[in-house]
């Protein structure tokens, strides 16, 4: 029987529930939650070599754009205050992390949010914007670079399949349920029985955070 | 100061306290759990003997970070661009999901970031970020002062890593003058020996590489800068002697005289007296360098290192007779 292999966690579905095709749209990966759309058939050559020739040209951001967001600044901000905490730095990452928050704070809300403008950012994203970088990255050979782009791509696989859920299910996909966020990778994990390991960074569970609503 | 300190991780420390009986300096006991960075020597023993695993030895100075070629950042920034805008739209939304998705999106863009020139916080472009940031008017309210901060914090910690990496080579040459200074000393004496018991070509093999081992450590010394004007040298000369005479030797005498190693004790004594006169004639030396003087001869004792400057009967401190003295 077929094999299907998970492109977040790797999981692999051995055939154990039936075969594939008779598996219903809303079954979803047992370890990490991925909807059945994310899942491969485990002969089929692995996807990092599907980028293709033309995803390869360099990204050009037009004039200011190149500057980073208030956001960006934040997140940038809020990354060097971990690297300063890993580093016994108590007062430079304390620095840093109010900086994030100040950036964090004066960026200005989005106009009309939307959970269909993330999952359309999210199409661009995997479409085209991830196989580009790791085209560019593998062709570097900047293993830091790819190896980011891996967890971060398996993470938006994450976020499609939970947005897709939600278009379908609404707050009962999270209602009554505990939401935990990997706060290594940002892998999401809805339900009250955390693997051991985050599926994607493979960090022991103790660094997931709980999340509660607004 | 030191080039690595010990820290402990918290979670994993067991309350064995191994660490505390080790410290030499008493950094490891103190109200917070904290490890006293400032009396650390960074000697490494409580990490040694920490059975948890919880203390390990951090650096005081980072390597480079790896470069990022260009178009990696560009295409990494694209992608980041996409998270941060889904972080704003999902905090707009309410709902467990929204704050979800708002810090996955906020996680991945510190991912993305980190992979794109911004891993190591004490780095060109973390400094060029913040330098930015006072470079351009910002509103009221904008944390100025904490930048600038941080670009102190970032100065001096580049100002102390350009001078530890000096003094790791100044260290290195002082490190490596030593050692050939000694390899030629050993092979003096094994050229000696070789020789005594008719071994010519080994003799000969260990008297060349005794001198090539002298280039060596003359060569390392001068570029160390450690050779200075005579009268500088000259008062090194004193200082070294005046040690050695003085607080190196006598407690050397003494416990090779308690333990009955006679053979020891004479060496150190004959070293301890010679070095004292050595003091003396360098501090001579020193008053008359710019004084005109006559030619001097000294005659050096072969037995025990005495130093004279007309040649005696015979050696004070070791009785050899004085036409064994080589004259220089």
């Amino acid at each position: 029987m077929a094999k299907y292999v998970c492109t977040v966690c790797g999981y692999i579905y051995d055939g154990s529930d039936g075969p594939w095709e008779d598996l219903p749209e809303s079954w979803e990966c047992p370890l990490c939650g991925a909807a059945k759309s994310e899942f491969e058939l485990l002969e089929e050559a692995p996807s990092d070599v599907k980028p293709v020739s033309e995803s390869k040209d360099p990204v050009e951001f037009k004039e200011d754009q190149g500057n980073l967001t208030s956001l960006e600044m934040s997140a940038l901000c809020s990354n060097l205050a971990q690297g300063l905490e890993k580093q016994y730095m108590a007062m430079e990452a304390e620095g840093f992390r109010e900086l994030a928050s100040y950036f964090k704070k004066v960026t200005a809300p989005a106009e009309d949010p939307a959970y269909s403008k993330m999952l359309d950012l999210l199409e661009t994203d995997l479409n085209e914007d991830f196989p580009r970088a790791n085209a560019v990255a593998g062709e570097a050979e900047d293993r830091g670079a790819l190896r980011a782009l891996v967890w971060t791509e398996k993470v938006s696989r994450i976020v499609k399949s939970l947005l897709n859920r939600y278009e379908k299910e609404g707050e009962s996909l999270v209602e009554d349920k505990d939401v935990y966020v990997c706060t290594i990778c940002g892998f999401i994990y809805i339900g009250d029985q955390l693997p051991e390991v985050c599926p994607v960074c493979k960090v022991p569970n103790w660094k997931f955070e709980m999340v509660e609503a607004r | 100061m030191a080039r690595k300190y010990a820290v402990r991780n918290i979670r994993l420390c067991t309350k064995d306290c191994l660490c505390l009986y080790v410290c030499p300096s008493g950094a490891t006991d103190t109200e917070n759990s904290i490890i006293d960075v400032d009396k650390c020597i960074g000697c490494g023993d409580c990490a040694d003997a920490c059975p948890s695993g919880a203390i390990s030895m951090v650096p005081e100075f980072y390597p480079d970070q790896q470069e990022v070629e260009d178009d990696v950042v560009q295409s990494m920034r694209k992608l980041t661009r996409s998270k941060s805008e889904q972080e704003r739209i999902a905090s707009g939304l309410s709902g467990k999901l929204a704050v979800a998705i708002e810090k996955s999106n906020h996680i991945m863009a510190e991912e993305l970031l980190r992979e794109s020139g911004y891993l190591l916080p004490q780095s060109d472009n973390t400094k060029q970020f913040l330098q930015s940031l006072l470079d351009k008017p910002q509103p009221e309210g904008f944390p100025s002062q904490t930048v600038e901060m941080l670009l102190e914090k970032y100065e001096k910690y580049q100002e102390e890593k350009s001078m530890d990496e000096k003094s790791t080579t100044l260290d290195n040459l002082m490190a490596a003058f030593t050692g050939e200074s000694e390899a030629n000393r050993k092979y003096t004496a094994y050229a000696k020996k070789a020789a005594k018991d008719g071994y010519v070509n080994a003799a000969k093999l260990f008297r060349a590489a005794a001198d090539a081992e002298t280039i060596h450590a003359l060569k390392h010394f001068e570029v160390a800068g450690k050779v200075g004007t005579t009268a500088e040298n000259l008062k090194d000369g004193v200082e070294g002697e005046t040690f050695e005479y003085t607080s190196m030797y006598p407690p050397y005498v003494e416990q090779a005289e308690a333990e009955g190693n006679k053979a020891a004790a004479l060496t150190f004594t004959y070293a301890m007296k010679a070095e004292e006169v050595h003091a003396g004639l360098y501090q001579e030396a020193l008053d008359n360098l710019d004084k005109e003087e006559e030619e001097i001869n000294y005659y050096l004792c072969p037995v025990c290192g005495n130093i004279e400057k007309t040649r005696p009967d015979k050696c004070w401190i070791c009785n050899a007779p004085g036409e064994k003295f080589i004259e220089y």
